[in-house]
This record gives C-alpha cells, sequence and structure tokens, in this order.
C-alpha cells in the first residue's frame, strides 16, 4: 500500500529552482533512500515533505526575503497534506530528523527525549524510551550528560531517537550518516535496519554517500539538480556504473 | 499552465551597476537621486520650515545620530539599549567643560565628543565579552545608573541640572552643523561598513568565533566599533546640551536608549539610512500626536507594533527592492 505519494513537485527559491518536477512514491513497510550530491536538493525534499517550508515561507514572506513557491503535491494516507503545517503533519505521524542532528544543547538527553514526546502520554514515552535506549545501547550510559557535550555520533543517535519517541508512521532522516566515521555509520545503519525490523517504521533518508546506505534500502531514488535521474531497487542502484562511480567513491 | 511570481532586477539597475552608467542622465539619475534626496531635503527643508518645525528637525537630527549609532552597535554584534549612556555623557561633558572652565562650545562639543566616547567605552570594557541579552541589560542599567547617582551624589547641579550655558551663534548654524553630521555619518560609516574594516565587524556579528580564527581579536575591533558608536552618540549629547543651553538628569532618561532603537527598526536594522529614515518618521510623528495628549503614547506604541509584525524588514528594505527590482508573472516551465 501506497503511504507517501510525491506528485510533481516543484519547488522555488525565489527564481532559483530547487526541485524540478520530481515525483516518488514510499510503500508502507519500506526503507527508502534518495541519494544525491550536494545541492542536489535533498533537504528541500524533507523540508517539503515535513511542512517546513511552509513555515519558511511565511517567515521569509515577513522579512521580505526569498519567496519560496512550492507547486505539486504531497499525498500522506490518501489525504493532500501540501498545505499542513508542520505540527499537523507530525500528528498524522510524519516525523523528520533534520540534518546535522539538531539537539537541545543545554538539555540532558533523557529531557531532550521529553521534550520530543510532547504529544504522547507518559506513559508511552518512557515505553518508546527503553526502546531508544535498546535501539541505541551507546546512549544509556549519558542518560544525565547534556546534550551539548555528547559527540557527534551520540547527538546523531540522540536526534533519530527524539523523531522515534514521537513514534513516527513514516520517519524521514536527512542525511543520518552526515559526518560519521565508517565505524559509527556502520552501527548507524544496523540500528535503522533492526528499527524496521522491530517497530515497522516506514523509513525515508536522503544520503551523499551511497555506499553503507544502498544494502539496506529496499529502493532508491537518484536526484540531481533537483531532477529525479534514476530510481529502482537497492540492488538495480548498486550493480548500475554510473552510481558506483557518483556515489561510491571508487 | 501554472504561473508564478517572479522577482527580478530592473533592467536599469543592471546596467547602472557597470560603466556603461555614465553614458546616460537616465541612468546616472537612478544611481545618484536616492543619494542626493536626503542631502538636497537637509539643506532645503531647514529655509521652508517654521521655527517650531525647525526644532522638530533638530531632534530628528539628534535622534537620527543615535539611531545610527545604535545600528552600528547593532552591525557589529553588540545589541545596546543604552543610548542614553553615551547621549548623556556627551552632554554633561560639554555642559561641565563650559560651566565651569568657560570654554566655547565650538571646543567643547569635539572635546566631548572624544572623551565622553572614551569614558562611555572604558565603562562598558568589562562587560564586551558578554554577548546578546546580557551585554543589551548591562547597557540599559548603566545610564540609569549614573542618573541616580547624581540625584543622590548631587554633583554637577544635582537634580537642578546646570543652566545658562552658552549657545551657538544662530540656530540655523545649529541646524546646518546637525545635519551635516548626520550625512557625514551616513554615508561615511556606510562606506566604512563596506570596506574590509566593516567586513570584519560584520562578521563579529555572524559568527565571532569564525573571525576569531581568521586571526583577528574580535575585542580590539569590537572596542573600536563601540568607541565610534559612543562618539557620535556623545556628539549628539553635547550638540543637544548647547541648542538647550541646559544639562540634567534628564539626559540619561529612558527616551533616548528606546526611540533611536524604535527608528532603526522602523527604518530598517543593518543600514544607516534606514535608521535615519526611521527617525524622520518617527519624531515628526510623535510631535505630530502632541495633540491627543495621553493617548499620544498608545498611538505611537500601535503604530510601532504594526510596523514590527507586519515589516519586519524596515521601510528601507522595503522601498529600496521596489527601487530595484519587479515583479511579474511568469508560466512555471518544466
Amino acid at each position: 500500500m501506497i503511504m507517501l505519494d510525491v506528485l510533481n513537485l516543484m519547488v522555488f527559491f525565489e527564481n532559483a529552482l530547487a526541485l524540478n518536477d520530481f515525483s516518488m512514491n514510499v510503500e508502507e513497510g519500506e526503507v527508502v533512500g534518495v541519494i544525491g550530491s550536494n545541492s542536489a536538493g535533498k533537504t528541500t525534499l524533507m523540508n517539503t515533505l515535513s511542512g517546513l517550508i511552509i513555515d519558511m515561507r511565511t517567515k521569509e514572506k515577513r522579512r521580505g526575503g526569498e519567496r519560496i513557491t512550492v507547486y505539486g503535491k504531497v499525498v500522506f494516507d490518501g489525504e493532500d497534506v501540501t498545505e499542513t503545517s508542520p505540527s499537523e503533519r507530525v500528528k498524522k505521524g510524519i516525523v523528520l530528523s533534520r540534518e546535522r542532528h539538531p539537539v537541545f544543547p543545554e538539555s540532558s538527553v533523557v529531557e531532550n527525549l521529553k521534550i520530543a514526546g510532547y504529544l504522547r502520554k507518559k506513559l508511552q514515552i518512557h515505553e518508546a524510551m527503553d526502546d531508544v535506549f535498546k535501539l541505541f545501547p551507546a546512549l544509556i550510559h549519558l542518560r544525565t550528560r547534556k546534550a551539548g557535550f555528547l559527540s557527534g555520533g551520540e547527538q546523531q543517535m540522540l536526534a533519530i531517537g527524539m523523531s522515534l519517541v514521537v513514534k513516527p508512521r513514516l520517519l524521514l532522516l536527512d542525511e543520518p550518516l552526515l559526518g560519521l566515521s565508517p565505524m559509527m555509520q556502520k552501527t548507524l545503519v544496523g540500528a535503522i535496519c533492526n528499527l524496521k525490523k522491530d517497530s515497522g517504521i516506514t523509513v525515508l533518508l536522503t544520503e551523499q554517500f551511497a555506499r553503507p546506505v544502498l544494502p539496506i534500502i529496499h529502493r532508491g531514488y537518484v536526484i540531481e539538480n533537483g531532477m529525479l535521474t534514476l530510481n529502482g531497487t537497492g540492488k538495480e542502484l548498486m550493480d548500475n556504473p554510473e552510481i558506483k562511480a557518483a556515489y561510491f567513491g571508487v | 499552465m501554472k504561473k508564478r511570481r517572479e522577482r527580478i532586477d530592473r533592467g536599469i539597475k543592471v546596467r547602472a551597476e557597470d560603466i556603461f552608467a555614465v553614458c546616460s542622465w537616465r541612468e546616472m539619475l537612478y544611481l545618484s537621486a536616492p543619494r542626493l534626496l536626503p542631502i538636497v531635503g537637509f539643506i532645503v527643508l531647514p529655509l521652508i520650515l517654521g521655527v517650531y518645525w525647525q526644532r522638530v528637525l533638530l531632534s530628528v537630527a539628534i535622534f537620527a545620530l543615535l539611531a545610527i549609532s545604535w545600528d552600528i552597535l547593532a552591525q557589529s554584534g553588540m545589541v545596546s539599549l543604552g543610548q542614553a549612556l553615551f547621549f548623556g555623557m556627551g552632554a554633561y561633558c560639554s555642559g561641565i567643560l563650559n560651566h565651569y572652565f568657560g570654554i566655547s562650545p565650538f571646543v567643547t562639543i569635539p572635546i566631548a565628543a572624544v572623551v565622553g566616547g572614551a569614558i562611555c567605552t572604558v565603562l562598558l570594557l568589562p562587560v564586551l565579552r558578554l554577548r546578546g541579552v546580557y551585554f543589551a541589560m548591562v547597557t540599559l542599567i548603566i545610564p540609569l545608573m549614573l542618573e541616580r547617582v547624581i540625584e543622590a551624589t548631587k554633583i554637577f547641579g544635582g537634580t537642578e541640572g546646570i543652566s545658562g550655558l552658552t549657545s551657538l551663534p544662530s540656530t540655523w548654524l545649529e541646524l546646518y552643523i546637525l545635519l551635516a553630521a548626520v550625512l557625514a555619518a551616513l554615508f561615511g560609516f556606510r562606506r566604512l561598513m563596506t570596506s574590509d574594516y566593516g567586513l570584519v565587524l560584520k562578521g563579529i556579528q555572524d559568527n565571532d568565533r569564525s573571525v576569531m580564527n581568521a586571526g583577528i581579536n574580535i575585542y580590539w575591533f569590537k572596542i573600536q566599533a563601540l568607541f565610534i558608536a559612543s562618539v557620535v552618540g556623545s556628539f549628539a549629547g553635547a550638540m543637544m546640551t548647547h541648542v538647550y543651553r541646559f544639562v540634567g538628569m534628564p539626559v540619561f532618561a529612558l527616551d533616548y536608549s528606546i526611540l533611536p532603537i524604535a527608528a532603526a527598526m522602523v527604518g530598517g536594522p543593518g543600514s544607516f539610512a534606514g535608521a535615519t529614515l526611521g527617525a524622520f518618521i518617527l519624531v515628526p510623528l510623535s510631535e505630530a500626536l502632541r495633540a491627543l495628549g495621553g493617548l499620544r503614547i498608545v498611538f505611537y506604541g500601535v503604530f510601532l507594533v504594526i510596523f514590527v509584525v507586519g515589516l519586519p524588514e524596515g521601510i528601507f528594505h522595503f522601498v529600496a527592492r521596489k527601487y530595484h527590482q519587479f515583479e511579474r508573472w511568469v508560466e512555471v516551465e518544466k
């Protein structure tokens, strides 16, 4: 069953075209990857799917800055959510973990998770927190540590954990591996794999460096200059010589 | 076919950016009109205004200087809530020099500007390391504190203040000195902020750690920016002292801190022209509303709120954009 359907999405930042006629879909229970180089439009796609772009649009408009225009449709569970605010989308189950692991640096790990779980009941948060600690055992000993003092990888785990506490139906991960060591990347990829297996969450992730993520994704989309250039199953993409040359670093 | 609104530069702007601008009067006018407007305006306005509105113009110039001084600080990453400190320090310096030593205003005003600026800089030195709201709080408190100090210790005339100071020879001279100062500050500091020196100051506001990484001592630059801003503010205060021939506790009042900020916000923060424009709108507006009596503050406040919410970029940036760019509907093509 198709969970998220993106139809002919076009996003303009003033006169610059960030996403050009981009269409994709995500089926329930899948792990889908969007692969692209710098400035390909990955983050714009994530912002549009999570609705953050609506907030950016109003703020820029007030400020008289860049005019952001969005055309096309985002359909979630058969419902058009193109103009739905980010908070409403979270209630529907679309949760984004933004790139560069933004956490609340002055709060402890547990507090961070509690803030993230604002929408849920206290008991559920505790359960969800236990799940997060099960998924990322490295965080257990850091419960009371201030999030600002964690390392990049730990912060990334915490950021993903924060989006998991909300109990998403569709989890958007924007460059989860950015700036992590190969070892840490492996741990995180394993965790994402477990995540799908254990809780059946649908995952849509973006990445620049395709090698660690291609083995775990069901399907992948390759995006260049805001345009879809290629799509296929993870295996197909892995065997594609162009992809190998461009995103594998060989 | 779907359409979207496109915003692009006017043809004349693109042409006028180049050396070809000197080929045509139209393009030369396009470039020079926005710069000539304030200059011509400041020269002509005193000639056509009556005595009362000349006084208003005088306060416009004072508040424009304070707003510019606030903007210098804001552009170098120091949000100040205490322009009254600079203003009052300059005012008291020139008042004391004139009253106790009998020095002519032509000497006291420059001395007060520099000495007042230096004293303010030294006063704020310990808090330069603070950022954001902490720096703002300290600057807010110091002038209020000085006001109480003068009241309690009764120095320099105490609550009575010092009156009967020498005034400048003519009101025309006062007016034109002030307007020339505003113009000099407006164009001079704009040039300064676009130079490499200004780039460092703006960098400090954007990301001070990166500036440190470039091997620059940001505190030394902050001290310089603070000194420049306080000299401008102190000069305004010194001029005001000799215009009213009086200096007293009110020079440290909150008005001189808040109104310049309001002017800069309404006019357009981040540009000295915006700060001047804001003073040009708010001061006469507050005079015109004087007839309303007590309700004046309410109207004034509502006006400010509407502006800050509805047009946060400020009037200047809005007008500048309309001047340089136009909008049209274009078809979305794939």
